[in-house]
């Protein structure tokens, strides 16, 4: 069978468009407002002090590639620029321009950009109208016009085998991305309004693994907060803001962590798409999203909720049973509520994919692991979290993707590629919440300083085989999976996963660096950081601390981010930056 | 009102975790557990041969080192617990009976283990998984987590008994510290009433932090004391408030929000009596251990509950009580850097408004809440408020 199911896009919509005019008519008066609020003079201003920056830009450029030896000239041509920090200008969302990579790998990245486009067009066109109404409903949509922008800027300086690998990855990462969100808007009342797909939605809590869908072919599994929030914070740091402010403004303390933070702000302001037969909320991963669930709960009341819950303490193999009791009750309610009946078959024939896809997945461990490491950086890391949490082995594309990826990977090791090339100066692994995405971080550490991330704590997951035979074996597997869903190691089951865990990860892929992001609002990691203090300087190991809000850069901003490794990179480290370009710029609007 | 007997005792039994009577206990050779979680089943750790110490670290000043391995976000409770232990402050303890429930407290407990801040031989630490909701086989999970990590454990190093029989006489007088508080609580229902809400936070502190056997004689006296207690002559208070929310183990925030004319009638929140002292009702033909494990578990008002039938549980519990107490309004209180309460806090403050129609106070608060100058604004422009809404519901007239 297709995947997704074509079927499923041919139902039929019954769009309110009374409701539809309505809101055009609200969204056509904002605009407008907003036409009319508009310094027109300062924007002009504006317009032409960009005008001149460009014109400034070229010359400079110009200038630059005039005063070079010819020597130097082939390899602009061949290898590309080297000064990134010259791509970001003050105030402004986008780059100043693209990337130039040298010919072979420009043109590379103009087809991935090209194929990129194309894909996100063929999915939207599957059902346009409410796609395009989404828009005008929720201001979250508007943040998926720069996807291209997430995507440029995690690739941002990478060559050769790395830029198409991490190109493959963010094409199905961003597929999944545009299927679900057209998904969305059918089914959502105030979109598509299309009853009949709305009955076969089940509704997933925050970050809550998607396997349990493989067991239920016929019905559609989504992630309810992932695209409208966390996966959006990630691609637009900016987007969430308003969530924030919504909750806090609600009586929400402002030191909460911004994850359930702004999915309670979402429900608040009614900013999520009403639609699903019912809803699987979770205790997962920590103590704030168990309390998001009740704005969930507050903001559908109608929506039936089945509240998945695991124990804490997961290492106990004695607390296994309450997990696989877990699993069958929640089974058990998504049949009372869609009619549908789970199938083994289809559950084991995606796990089985799973184990392979994950068998790929240490096989990239393991290159990692070697003084030539190649998928390395955020992307992969990002790629890893969603095959793994997302994915999970139901779509088939993916392990096609897997299988083309590792190729790529392996003839890399065999020529001793370096993704950034020239620029693989320190082996660094990332370690606590991580910040890629929203700052570009793993990146800007590769471009900025040569610190190779590896490995991210995030992506260490559960790598066992998971039983395809036997049906009890099976729900027991899907327990201890789901037990070691992303962001548990940190939140659950005391400090050995997290602390411990560390220095037995050091030893395996013996980091000179290990990049230690402390996530201001998260207690359950911040609560151990005398205790890192103690044991790395006991050990020896190089933390350098981070601090950060995830999508909240009003806390700590990305500069201020940036200003921690070079103070320790200058001080204690006493290097020089390989590009002093992006020493200091002013990314502060940027995507 | 005549001072109360034993207020003053009972107000310096509380300066200190270890106080007189504990150090008596320990004399006669019984077993110090410490706690801190209403998740923990008091009544266990009450079993012959042991008493429980609900921990508290009362005059708490820097925290600077509890700070430093915890950071300064998290719960002020738990890394005040933490700088008393490393200052050696619960060096008596014999156990810790620690649950995985909260990030801050389980962190705190692990730090307990891992600065060894405990050096007696036996010493051992807890970390029993709680459930999120309340069914069968979630209740069974809690007896498992109950009889092996921590009833087996404490008869392992310490030979206790911890049979049904052993279980029973613990239960036994539990409840009788439940009666008599249930009792004295009572009162806070009357017009004018014999105690203050103070006083009742004092008398309730000490059952928690006290060898019960010890202060059971003390509680008896001092019902029989607020039975014959005469009270002023007109009612001292403005206000009637209940203070709902999380954990309070410091009396004088009550006494803050007495000081601004609001007498405190109910209190509904971790350390408070309810939950806490509602007597464990036992029947026959099922095991013990089980019937105590689901008793805490339904009476739990703790927001870690997920499932909706324990959201509206809470919600009810807080609307019933103000209205048995008959409370002018609630105050729902939470502990700075507290995440389960700092999301309950505003979402029910709008429900018991908009929905139950009470007025309500909403506030954070540090752990040490009586310097607070803030509080103490906000605790008097709420009675204000309520008595202007007493004032209109009147048709506008004082009196």
């Amino acid at each position: 069978m297709k995947y997704p199911d074509p079927k499923i896009y041919r139902m039929k919509d019954s769009i309110d468009w009374k409701l539809q005019k309505d809101n055009l008519k609200e969204f056509g008066g904002i605009a407008w407002q907003l036409l009319k609020e508009t310094d027109w003079k300062a924007f002009g201003k504006k317009q032409l002090t960009n005008a001149m920056l460009t014109g400034r830009r070229l010359a400079e450029e110009a200038k630059t590639v005039r005063d070079m030896s010819p020597a130097e000239r082939l390899d602009l041509l061949v290898n590309g620029e080297k000064r990134l920090g010259k791509l970001y200008r003050s105030g402004s969302m986008a780059t100043v321009r693209r990337e130039w990579r040298g010919v072979t790998d420009t043109a590379v990245d103009f087809w991935e950009w090209t194929k990129l486009w194309g894909m996100l067009l063929s999915s939207f066109s599957k059902d346009l109208v409410p796609a395009m109404g989404g828009v005008t409903w929720y201001r979250w949509m508007i943040s998926y016009f720069c996807c291209h922008s997430f995507r440029d800027k995690n690739v941002m300086g990478l060559r050769g085998s790395a830029l198409k690998m991490h190109s493959e990855m963010t094409y199905q990462i961003f597929r999944y991305v545009a299927e679900n969100l057209v998904l969305l808007m059918k089914g959502d009342e105030r979109g598509g309004n299309c009853k009949d797909l709305s009955k076969k939605v089940v509704l997933f809590d925050e970050m809550t693994m998607g396997q349990i869908m493989a067991g239920f072919p016929d019905l559609v599994g989504i992630p309810y907060q992932l695209l409208p929030v966390f996966l959006l914070s990630e691609i637009d740091q900016l987007a969430c803001m308003p969530y924030i402010d919504a909750v806090e403004s609600y009586g929400l303390p402002a030191d909460t962590c911004p994850v359930p933070t702004s999915e309670s702000g979402a429900c608040v302001i009614d900013a999520l798409p009403h639609l699903g037969a019912c809803f699987i909320s979770s205790s997962m991963p920590c103590d704030g999203s168990v309390m998001a669930s009740s704005y969930t709960s507050r903001r559908f009341k109608d929506l039936p909720t089945y509240h998945l819950t695991f124990p804490v303490r997961y290492e106990d193999e004695e607390t296994l049973q309450t997990g696989v009791l877990e699993i069958q009750n929640c089974i058990r309610f998504v049949e009372e509520q869609t009619g549908a009946k789970w199938n083994w078959d289809a559950y084991f024939t995606a796990m089985k994919r799973f184990n392979e896809e994950t068998r790929f997945e240490l096989q990239k461990w393991e290159v990692n692991q070697t003084n030539n490491p190649q998928l390395i950086g955020p992307t992969y890391e990002l790629f890893r979290k969603w095959n793994y949490e997302m994915d999970g082995g139901l779509d088939p594309r993916v392990l096609e993707s897997f299988k083309k990826v590792n190729r790529l990977m392996l003839k890399a090791y065999e020529r001793r590629e370096e993704p950034w090339p020239g620029k693989m100066r320190h082996r660094a692994i990332v370690w606590s919440v991580p910040a890629h995405y929203y700052a570009n971080f793993s990146n800007w550490l590769a471009n900025c300083w040569g610190i190779n991330v590896l490995v991210e704590m995030e992506g260490l997951n559960f790598t066992r085989p998971l039983e395809t035979e036997d049906h009890q074996g099976a729900l027991e597997d899907m327990a201890r999976l789901y037990e070691r869903m992303v962001m548990r190691r940190h939140t659950n089951g005391g400090y050995d996963h997290v602390l411990t865990e560390l220095w037995r990860q050091v030893e395996i892929w013996k980091p000179e660096i290990v990049i230690m992001y402390q996530h201001v609002s998260c207690k359950n990691m911040s609560t151990l950081s005398g205790m890192f203090e103690d044991q790395a300087r006991e050990r020896g190991v190089r933390l350098i601390w981070i601090e950060h809000d995830l999508m909240d850069p009003r806390t700590v901003s990305r500069k201020d981010m940036r200003g921690k490794v070079n103070e320790y990179m200058r001080t204690v480290m006493r290097e020089e930056p390989l590009d002093p370009s992006l020493l200091e710029f002013d990314d502060e609007a940027a995507w | 009102m005549k001072d109360l007997k034993y207020l003053i005792e009972f107000e310096n039994l509380l300066e200190n975790a270890d106080n007189e009577l504990v150090q008596q206990a320990q004399a006669e050779g019984k077993l110090a557990v410490g706690y801190t979680c209403y998740h923990m089943p008091e009544v266990l750790l009450n079993v012959p041969g042991c008493f429980s110490v609900r921990l508290r670290a009362p005059r708490t000043g820097s925290i600077d080192i509890a700070t430093y391995y915890m950071s300064n976000y998290t719960c002020e409770y738990a890394r005040s617990l933490l700088e008393r232990a490393i200052e050696g402050g619960y060096q008596f303890l014999d156990a810790f009976a620690g649950v995985d429930a909260c990030g801050a407290m389980n962190r705190c407990s692990e730090h307990f283990e891992l600065l060894h801040v405990n050096t007696k031989p036996n010493f051992f630490v807890t970390h029993c998984d709680i459930p999120y909701k309340v069914v069968d086989y979630t209740v069974e999970h809690d007896v498992r987590q109950m009889r092996k990590r921590f009833l087996d454990v404490l008869t392992e190093k310490y030979g206790v008994d911890t049979s049904d029989a052993a279980l029973l006489a613990a239960v036994e007088e539990h409840n009788e510290v439940c009666r008599i508080l249930t009792e004295i609580g009572d009162f806070r229902r009357l017009d004018n009433p014999p105690l203050t809400g103070y006083e009742y936070h004092i008398l309730n502190l000490v059952s928690y932090c006290c060898p019960k056997y010890l202060i059971l004689p003390k509680l008896r006296e001092t019902l029989e004391e607020i039975k014959t207690r005469v009270p002023d002559q007109k009612p001292w208070y403005r206000a009637r408030v209940e203070i709902v929310g999380s954990e309070i183990d410091d009396p004088s925030l009550t006494k803050l929000v007495e000081e601004a004319g609001a007498f405190v009638v109910a209190d509904r929140y971790c350390y408070g009596s309810t939950p806490g002292r509602e007597p464990i009702e036992l029947r026959e033909g099922e095991d013990v251990l089980t019937q105590i494990c689901r008793h805490y578990m339904e009476h739990s008002e703790c927001a870690r509950y997920i499932s909706n039938e324990k959201i509206q549980q809470r919600r009810d519990t807080a609307d019933r009580l103000a209205r048995e107490y008959r409370a002018d309004g609630i105050i729902y209180e939470q502990m700075k850097f507290c995440d389960f309460w700092a999301f309950e806090r505003p979402l029910a403050g709008h429900i018991l408004a908009e929905e139950y129609g009470w007025p309500v106070l909403s506030i954070d608060r540090p752990y040490n809440a009586r310097s607070s100058g803030q509080l103490r604004t906000r605790f008097q422009a709420f009675v204000e408020a309520l008595e202007i809404k007493r004032i209109q519901k009147k048709g506008g007239n004082a009196e």
